[in-house]
């Protein structure tokens, strides 16, 4: 009787934590359905943890910080900001594996001036070079769509080179987080 | 546990910086024109030529049916349905193991690319129809349905949560995954999909399985009774918020 | 699941759907394709996936490039690209990729212009 006595006591105890968890549970909806809130830092990919392990990860053969990446194309020279550059990203990326990127520059393209190439960067991953696309004035408009993996929270930039030899850029930044249930 | 009891206690003291936790407009906007370029297009497209050339295409679908090819998509809008001669409510992946079988050919698994892909393009047929599932057509139906309501609100599995726990409101966010309502989000109208975590096409079937999972509980077996059950509830919230079939959707 | 035998497939669609001479429409490419970053663990066999990505895109009309592009594996899986293209006159479109590991896939698209 004893045993039976303590098999009860068990079962009570484990629906009475099963209980706790499910109420637990539905609170924890309701405030998720309820809340209208900026996201907790504690739920965007933890940037400065990650920073830590990427140094410490094997680094792949196309590696190079945005830095380098912009020094590369630019050669040095001076690039300015600019509202000629359009750049449409997410503000919240739905999912990381496939954020829309798309860039819209005014210019007349013509032989005389045109947009000779948009350069996606990313600020974070370990290769921060996306694609470089090379327009000719056949395309009549400088624009260029496509959709990147952003493995974390990182700013998106449109580099520009233009016929005259200038550049300019524009960046954006996009939370990327981890998702609720798969 | 004490991870989420922190996110609650943070939710808490940030609620007045008003920001939407799930999409903006300006993102859903830019959602819905990924839409226009699906990669699950050329999965469709690839399903079309197996179709074609292993189904032997809607002709054959039809007659195995007894359906008129003029009435198909009309008919392919319903699913799932009791199909008299399967003895069961069945989903269209079902059909199409059962016409590989009347072939002479062996059955493909309903988890395959093939399936995955066929049934795409063999419900895209039926694009722009309304979702016109008929939970009372007969008793089968009505059956298939009442097991299928049970087991979208029954609680089962060590988190102790149901279908209903999550799905049940419009605008639910967990950590800015949105969990649709069902009836709303044209969920029985809008799968097989394309995920873009998983970059590939599946059911809604293979997509529930997987919720069931990390939801903590047993997914049930593809073209089970229950599967399909869940399917015919699921499909019929979509059908009551009269949506329309639109394959392939595009997902998370 | 076997390594391509087949061709890896993609498709161009040309928007809008009618247009004339003169006109700027909007050219999107779909391939299929990993763009495995080489960084990734197999889920079956928990081995690194090597990296397998396309590396150069052009974009031509009989034969003329009128678009260059250079990608990396952070574009993301079954990738997706955008430019536009002002109408000249009847022909194709095609579009070339070469990916790092050597593996090359061309896809033509026609354009018929409407008469005016």
């Amino acid at each position: 009787m004893f045993y039976k006595l303590k098999q009860k006591k068990n079962n009570l105890k484990k629906k009475g934590k099963q209980m706790e968890r499910r109420n637990f549970i539905k609170s924890l909806m309701m405030a998720s359905a309820a809340a209208t809130v900026a996201t907790p830092s504690m739920l965007l990919a933890n940037e400065s943890a990650k920073e830590e392990a990427k140094a410490a990860v094997v680094k792949g053969p196309n590696d190079m910080p945005l830095a380098d990446a912009i020094k590369a194309i630019t050669d040095g020279k001076e690039v300015k900001e600019s509202d000629m550059i359009k750049l449409t990203v997410p503000e919240i990326a739905e999912n990381g594996a496939v954020v829309p990127v798309k860039v819209e520059v005014k210019s007349p393209m013509t032989d005389k001036d045109h947009v000779k190439s948009i350069h996606i960067l990313n600020s974070k991953n370990s290769n921060s070079r996306c694609a470089d696309i090379m327009l000719t004035p056949a395309n009549d408009k400088a624009y260029f769509s496509t959709r990147v993996k952003l493995a974390e929270t990182q700013e998106i930039i449109a580099l520009v080179a233009l016929s005259d030899g200038t550049f300019m850029k524009a960046g954006k930044s996009i939370k990327v987080t981890i998702g609720g249930c798969g | 546990m004490k991870k989420v009891l922190l996110t609650l206690a943070l939710a808490g003291t940030l609620v007045t910086a008003g920001e939407q936790f799930s999409m903006s407009k300006a993102d859903k906007k830019m959602y819905e024109e990924m839409l226009e370029n699906n990669p699950a297009d050329i999965f469709v497209a690839d399903g079309e030529e197996q179709f074609e050339d292993n189904f032997d295409g809607e002709e054959a679908l039809a007659k195995f049916l007894e359906v008129s090819e003029k009435k198909l998509a009309e008919y392919i809008a319903g699913f799932p349905r009791y199909v008299k001669k399967m003895g069961n409510v069945v989903g269209l992946d079902q059909v199409l193991q059962a016409m590989q079988v009347e072939q002479g050919k062996s059955k493909s698994d309903l988890n395959s690319e093939t399936i995955f892909n066929v049934l795409a393009y063999v419900k895209s047929l039926a694009n722009d129809l309304p979702v016109s599932i008929d939970v009372k057509a007969n008793k089968e139906m009505e059956d298939s349905y009442k097991l299928g309501e049970k087991l979208y609100t029954t609680v089962r599995g060590y988190r102790g949560l149901s279908c209903k726990s999550c799905h049940s409101l419009p605008g639910t966010v967990l950590r800015t995954q949105t969990l649709p309502e069902m009836g709303a989000a044209n969920t029985g109208g809008t799968w097989p999909a394309y995920r873009m975590t998983l970059s590939n096409l599946v059911t809604l079937q293979a997509r529930s399985a997987t919720c069931m999972r990390d939801a903590g509980q047993e997914p049930l077996p593809l073209g089970s009774k229950e599967m399909v059950a869940l399917e015919v509830y699921i499909t019929n919230l979509a059908k009551e918020n009269k949506k329309v079939v639109a394959i392939p959707g595009l997902k998370r | 699941m076997a390594e391509a035998k087949k061709a890896r497939k993609a498709m161009i669609k040309i928007k809008p759907k009618k247009y004339k001479v003169g006109d700027t429409v909007k050219v999107d490419f779909i391939a299929i394709h990993p763009m495995d970053t080489g960084m990734a663990k197999d889920k079956e066999t928990g081995k690194i996936k090597p990296a397998h990505y396309i590396e150069d895109i052009t974009f031509s009309f009989d034969g003329e490039p009128f678009t260059k592009m250079k990608v990396w594996e952070s574009i993301s899986t079954n990738p997706y690209f955008s430019v536009n293209y002002k109408v000249t006159k009847k022909g194709k479109i095609t579009v070339a990729y070469k990916d790092n590991q050597g593996e090359e896939v061309l896809k033509t698209k026609k354009v018929k212009p409407k008469e005016a």
